[in-house]
């Protein structure tokens, strides 16, 4: 996973969601139809197409889509 | 990005419904398409179906079957949510989903004003994560006191019943579950003596927690052992230390599972009927080439392998499963390989039916269904076959597909991964079942033989006994009930524990129909739900079982009801009639027997006034459980004392019924009748009917 719009690709793709790449930066808070369930969610997602832990505590805290992004593949 | 699979069918189906916002307006074709859905679809269908408004769905299919489930437990229980919403969406129920305060399950349970209370739960699940007790235990600690914290923990847990039971609408139930032993805690201890004493004293917890159970009367434990035991892990201890999530997802699924047939299970859609295929499903080799004596189920490994699934069919049929084959095959070979292995634990006598020919398995199984009087939907179906398995989806909407593969070892987890004959429990009657449906089949080769049907009849030596329900009955009443599609007045469902209430409650005529001939007796085939109020009976339900249709069972139950008021000296009898999915066929019972239809308030079997105890007929939380013009009256009359109330207000479609007892209709002449609205003995009368004067108390 390279970029931003690949993790929201996966989020769309599994999770159901319509998001756009023009909300990476946008809050979580301010994203339709975005809870606190898809999150849950979508860190098992990112460890099975990263085939390798992510930090839960730091994508846990993150507040934007671009912030799980960077918590999860940067690490 | 890889998809990590290919989307199969119904995943792209369902995807295409998802992108085009067209879930609500085609939900009937969710349901096929969940049928056979793989875990990720589910997975996808929990997250797209969850935050449907089930209103939408409504509108667009007024039918659908709803269910009112809240969602409460220890720590964070929302994943819980879509999960379940796909399971219940696999049965065709769509979930009115409210999750409670996170974490706060004793201030959900315990305060009748709390919103889990006011969201008027059918069913709460109350999912009791791994660190359940040990939230309570404080470091250092030993087995004494993790003993003290699971007992306390355990009686707080029977009094939060307790107070579900009385806060709840009436009928519901609350769903706890076994909490697993982790590691992480068990090898705290570094004694291996104290490291036992744990686990035996933790067995313990959960046996008391089961032995809590009771399924008919509004509190079931979900036992997870079993699921934990086949490899599902219990916790997550990332998201329950960050995020209080300490349940894995894989454990909520599976949960999800285990809840969705309990619900299906307390809504009496349980499935009545497998059946199975022959070759690679329950023998080893192909029938129409290695001929009769060539197919195997003992002897050689694969063999023996079939023959041990072969005596998990008949553990299920013990219960009240009925069997029945479907093989494309000649139906003399057929015959002839079921009669000439006497080495097979199933013997030809313990199917029901059985269809052998060249036609489809949809065409057969649909004839299965019909031979034994079942709705095709109560049917499970069992085949190694891929194309056979895909011709009764297609051909046989609602029936369930086992799919088992060329691994025989493996076809009896397949079979039973899903629930589809959970019951909240079994009677007497489930056990007779499959004998019952012999004589059944007995009876229809008879007439077949027999020229003319009446002078069938007239051979029968039918004897129909209807009196008040012997306590040991009230059981396969409530089933009756739950099980009963066709002939039912009302749909209404009722738990043991409320035909007991109302059988107890003043004025009430709560009947068992017993019948039997010369094939044998049928035991309870019947139940009449009716009250005496004033000078009137008001029959609020009245169900017979299929087996017995088409005997005039009908006929005599209602001429004998109608000359049992006017011996007891009352003027009139009222009865409803409540459309549902499967009871079009009764509408007109009662016109066929000297009923008017009657229009205006106060018609109908109308609620005893003031009654906190005795449900009117749409006052049980059951009762619309399943339906969905009742799913909301029926829960909001059946809170508190407001019984009465929801008795004025009509049902959609509902009609009722008053019959003047002027002109009675007779009792078919070769039944002979007994009926008693009550306990006392029935003088015989002229004709050799008996039937009861006396009159319930009214006190």
């Amino acid at each position: 996973m390279r970029t931003v719009e690949e993790l929201i690709e996966l989020a769309n793709a599994h999770l159901g969601t319509a998001l756009a790449p023009a909300d990476a930066e946008r809050e979580l808070t301010e994203l339709a139809g975005w809870d606190s369930v898809h999150l849950l969610r979508l860190i098992g997602l990112l460890e099975q197409v990263l085939d390798r832990p992510v930090p839960v505590d730091a994508v846990l805290q993150a507040r934007s889509l671009r912030d799980i992004w960077s918590a999860a593949v940067t690490a | 990005m890889p998809d990590r699979d290919p989307a199969p069918a119904p995943g792209a189906a369902l995807r295409t419904l998802h992108a085009r916002g067209r879930l609500a307006a085609e939900y009937p074709a969710v349901r096929e398409l969940l049928a056979a859905a793989d875990r990720d679809t589910l997975d996808f269908a929990g997250r797209v179906l969850a935050p449907l408004d089930p209103e939408e769905v409504l509108a667009h299919h007024p039918d659908t079957p709803v269910v009112r489930v809240a969602v409460t437990g220890r720590g964070t229980v929302g994943e819980l949510v879509p999960a379940l919403t796909a399971q219940l969406a696999r049965h065709g129920i769509l979930a009115r989903t409210r999750v409670c305060g996170s974490g706060g399950y004793l201030g959900d349970l315990a305060d009748p004003n709390s919103p889990l209370y006011a969201h008027r739960p059918e069913v709460t699940l109350c999912v009791l994560d791994p660190l359940t007790v040990w939230d309570t235990v404080e470091v250092p600690w030993q087995p004494l006191e993790v003993s003290v914290a699971a007992e306390r923990r355990r009686k707080v847990l029977g009094e939060l019943a307790q107070l579900h039971a009385a806060s709840a609408p009436r009928g519901a139930t609350l769903v706890l579950n076994t909490v697993p032993l982790l590691r992480r805690f068990t090898h705290q201890l570094t004694s291996l003596a104290q490291r036992a004493e744990l686990g035996g004293l933790w067995k313990q917890f959960n046996a008391d927690l089961l032995h809590m159970a009771r399924p008919s009367a509004g509190l079931a434990v979900l036992d997870l052992e079993p699921v934990t035991s086949a490899g599902v892990r219990a916790d997550e201890p990332r998201l329950g230390t960050y995020a209080e999530a300490h349940c894995t997802a894989d454990l909520l699924t599976h949960y999800a599972r285990e809840a969705a047939h309990l619900i299906r299970g307390l809504r009496g859609e349980a499935k009545k009927c497998l059946v199975l295929d022959l070759d690679g499903t329950l023998w080893d080799g192909v029938l129409a080439e290695d001929g009769p004596e060539g197919v195997t189920a003992a002897g050689t490994l694969r063999g023996a392998a079939f023959g041990a699934f072969q005596l998990t069919v008949k553990q299920l049929a013990a219960q009240g499963v009925l069997l029945a084959v479907c093989s494309r095959n000649d139906a003399e070979a057929v015959r002839r390989a079921l009669a000439e292995h006497p080495e097979f634990p199933l013997r030809p006598d313990d199917f029901a039916t059985v269809v052998a020919g060249w036609g489809s398995k949809a065409e057969g199984v649909r004839t299965v269904a019909e031979r034994l009087g079942l709705a095709p939907e109560a049917v499970v179906f069992a085949d190694d076959t891929p194309f056979e398995r895909e011709s009764v989806r297609a051909g046989v909407p609602g029936a369930a597909v086992v799919e088992l593969d060329a691994e025989p070892a493996l076809h009896t987890e397949r079979l039973l991964a899903d629930g589809w004959f959970d019951t909240p429990a079994l009677t007497d009657e489930d056990r007779l079942r499959p004998v019952r449906y012999a004589r059944r089949a007995a009876r229809v080769s008879s007439e077949a033989a027999s020229a003319d049907h009446r002078a069938f009849l007239a051979t029968l030596e039918l004897r129909v006994e209807i009196s008040p329900a012997r306590e040991h009955e009230l059981a396969r009443l409530a089933q009756l009930t739950l099980r009963t599609n066709r002939f039912n007045l009302t749909g209404q469902r009722l738990s043991a524990e409320q035909v007991r209430q109302r059988a107890a409650a003043p004025g009430a005529a709560v009947l068992a129909v017993r019948a039997a001939d010369r094939f044998g007796d049928e035991g309870v085939v019947g139940a009449v739900l009716a009250r005496i109020d004033g000078n009137r009976l008001r029959v609020e339900n009245l169900l017979l079982s299929c087996r017995v249709l088409g005997r005039g069972v009908e006929e005599a139950v209602l001429a004998g009801l109608l000359a049992a008021a006017r011996e007891a000296g009352l003027t009139a009898v009222h009865a409803v009639w409540r459309p549902t999915r499967a009871n079009a066929a009764v509408r007109t019972l009662c016109p066929r027997h000297g009923f008017r239809t009657v229009t205006g308030p106060g018609a109908g079997p109308k609620a005893p006034p003031g009654s906190g105890t005795a449900a009117g007929p749409a006052a049980g939380a059951r009762a619309g459980s399943d339906r969905e013009d009742g799913a909301e009256t029926g829960v909001q009359t059946g809170r508190g004392t407001g019984a009465a109330t929801g008795a004025e207000s009509r049902a959609p479609g509902e009609v009722r019924f008053e019959h003047p007892l002027r002109t009675l209709p007779p009792v078919p002449g070769h039944i002979t009748l007994r009926l008693r609205l009550t306990g006392e003995p029935a003088q015989p009368t002229a004709d050799g009917t008996e039937v009861g004067a006396c009159a319930p108390s009214r006190s």
